[in-house]
């Protein structure tokens, strides 16, 4: 039974492997070539260029007939390289197209469309805006994630700056503590009477920097305001972020409380008020007692 | 009534007789009025009896699928001088109907897409009535349609054509290059062309195919027609398309038929290739068993020496 199957899992696999050494691997391409050319394919030159003065136009044809060139290319090209494919192709038609139309200069005949001539195109102009649109939306996605990189990176180098700042913030304090104590210990030291003119000396905080108070301007705030700005803004108790938080938060107290007019009727509870228990949160009382 | 009209015409004859008997040297009558004689002379100059009459016919078999019935409908768009006509049964496709129906709608050459299987796409383009004709396979197929392709250009305006260098190295690149200029070229002075050179083809022989391209030349210029070396440099090329790359299969000597005079040593039909990745796929579980197989013999014929200390933890 094994040497059954043996034999003939070797039938079935030797042709296979001869193929598969026999031809090469470019499948992707949908396109392979025999290894080495057929030895019954024809080529029958003599008859091949007959037919080539058969059908071949007199040679005095003048070239404006024919209007094609012939381009040398430099170098081979990489069939499988995309990229090179395409760039070779490009230079071939640049070239050909500049040496037309240099021999067509020469002839002295139109060969460039006038601005103002409109006739009909091979793509409509349906399809053109879809191109267009196309070309359109692609540019903006760039842009967009562009936008989004940068915005991270914001995020990143604020975050940092951030962090800085609060360090900073943290060893002004614990110097500004140190210094307080170290004045306190010095007074303690001398006993508290002839303290009075000495330790005047000794206040690190008092040579201005400590109370300085910043010379920086507030936005919108009043040079004699003392509430820090907010004496103009409506209610920001709570969490104040500026001055759009604010700004929202007054609204949705105007909605709330009302604004204007009279109140009376508004406030007043009725059915559907009454019923109405989303304002509450449902476990607060119950905890309170609790405790 | 008749009578009297007899003897006018007559009489006018004879005036006619002595006119042109009194008046010989006088120039020939035109459509557009009297021709001199310095303009003929002029003509016969630069016009050397030639006349591109090329006309192709377009059609393709039944069943084509619609990438490639597109294909065909770019590449009547491409060419002015060509008639589309209704699909051909693939049945009837071989020979005398196709040749038949190009002498019946008066063409000189034709371009036939056959499609197999609905997925190979082999192109015939022949010239008519005793031309060689050529069968390709098509492959590497992209329609005018995709959006990537970003060009526009003058419907049938004339296309300038570039072929590279390697036409030149064979019989059949010759003969190929040929048919290709009368085929894709579009005569001077047809009826529908335009005056103005706005695209260029590319035919590229690489790897043993022929690439097809189409650009459009998007030169710089203040209206005038004249051109100098900075435009020619500023000058770019934007892709229109269809693309298509081209296999030649065999060239025969007679339209659609007749005695091969080419057939392609490298040409591996789609059929087979499928057949191939079908065969290799095939194999895997004969491989697997057999692989078995082998493993069992290998075994039996080397067997383990007992180890010594095998049973050391076993007391």
């Amino acid at each position: 039974m094994l040497k059954e199957s043996d034999i003939s899992g070797l039938g079935m696999e030797n042709p296979d492997d001869e193929v598969v050494d026999s031809e090469p691997e470019s499948e992707e391409d949908e396109d392979l070539k025999l290894a080495e050319p057929s030895k019954n394919a024809i080529t029958n030159r003599d008859g091949l260029l007959d037919k080539l003065g058969d059908i071949s136009w007199p040679d005095n044809v003048d070239w404006i007939h024919k209007l094609s060139v012939d381009v040398d290319r430099e170098q081979e090209v990489d069939v499988n390289d995309d990229l090179t494919r395409e760039l070779a192709f490009y230079t071939q038609a640049l070239e050909g197209a500049r040496q037309a139309f240099v021999e067509l200069q020469s002839r002295g005949l139109p060969f460039l469309r006038p601005s103002d001539y409109y006739a009909e195109m091979v793509k409509s102009d349906t399809h053109m805006e879809k191109v267009k649109g196309r070309l359109l939306a692609e540019k903006r996605k760039i842009q967009e994630s562009e936008e989004r990189r940068k915005a991270r990176e914001n995020k990143k180098i604020a975050k940092e700056v951030q962090a800085r700042k609060l360090k900073e913030k943290a060893k002004q304090k614990k110097e500004e503590i140190e210094s307080v104590k170290k004045w306190r210990k010095q007074r303690q030291h001398r006993g508290f009477k002839d303290g009075d003119k000495d330790a005047e000396l000794d206040f690190s905080f008092e040579d201005g920097k400590a109370f300085q108070r910043s010379n920086k301007k507030q936005p919108g705030v009043a040079s004699g305001d003392r509430s820090g700005g907010k004496a103009g803004k409506g209610g920001g108790w709570g969490k104040k972020k500026g001055p759009d938080k604010n700004k929202k938060n007054r609204e949705f107290r105007n909605s709330k409380f009302g604004y204007g007019g009279r109140k009376g009727l508004k406030k007043q509870n009725t059915s559907e008020t009454a019923s109405d228990t989303r304002g509450f949160n449902g476990n607060f009382s119950g905890n309170k007692r609790k405790r | 009534m008749g009578k009297k009209r007899k003897h006018s015409e007559t009489a006018a004859a004879l005036t006619d007789e002595k006119k042109e008997e009194s008046a010989a040297e006088r120039p020939k009558r035109t459509l557009l009025g009297w021709k001199d004689k310095v303009d003929e002379e002029k003509e016969t100059d630069s016009f050397v009896g030639f006349r591109n009459k090329e006309k192709v016919l377009v059609t393709c078999s039944r069943r084509i699928n619609f990438r490639y019935r597109h294909l065909m409908l770019n590449v009547v768009s491409l060419l002015p001088h060509c008639k589309k006509d209704n699909k051909v049964e693939s049945k009837d496709s071989k020979g005398a109907t196709l040749n038949e129906l190009v002498e019946l709608k008066s063409c000189s050459s034709c371009l036939f897409f056959e499609c197999r299987k609905g997925r190979d796409l082999y192109l015939w383009m022949a010239k008519c009535p005793n031309g060689p004709s050529v069968k390709f396979l098509v492959n590497a197929v992209h329609t005018m349609e995709e959006l990537k392709l970003t060009g526009n250009h003058l419907k049938c305006s004339r296309p300038i054509l570039t072929f590279s260098t390697h036409f030149d190295k064979d019989s059949h690149w010759k003969l190929l290059k040929e048919m290709i200029i009368q085929i894709f070229g579009t005569p001077k002075d047809q009826r529908k062309s335009k005056p103005y050179h706005d695209h260029v083809f590319v035919f590229s022989i690489l790897d043993d195919h022929i690439w097809f391209r189409n650009y459009q030349i998007s030169c710089p210029h203040s209206g005038a027609q004249k051109i100098d070396r900075a435009d020619l440099e500023k000058m770019t090329l934007v892709e229109v398309g269809p693309r298509f790359c081209l296999n030649p299969i065999k060239i025969f000597g007679g339209s659609f038929g007749g005695p091969t005079l080419y057939e392609n040593p490298f040409y591996v039909s789609p059929n087979q290739i499928r057949a191939l990745g079908k065969r290799q796929k095939a194999g895997k579980y004969a491989k697997k068993v057999k692989a078995k197989t082998r493993r069992k013999m290998h075994e039996l014929e080397n067997p383990l020496q007992v180890d010594e200390l095998a049973h050391m933890w076993n007391e």
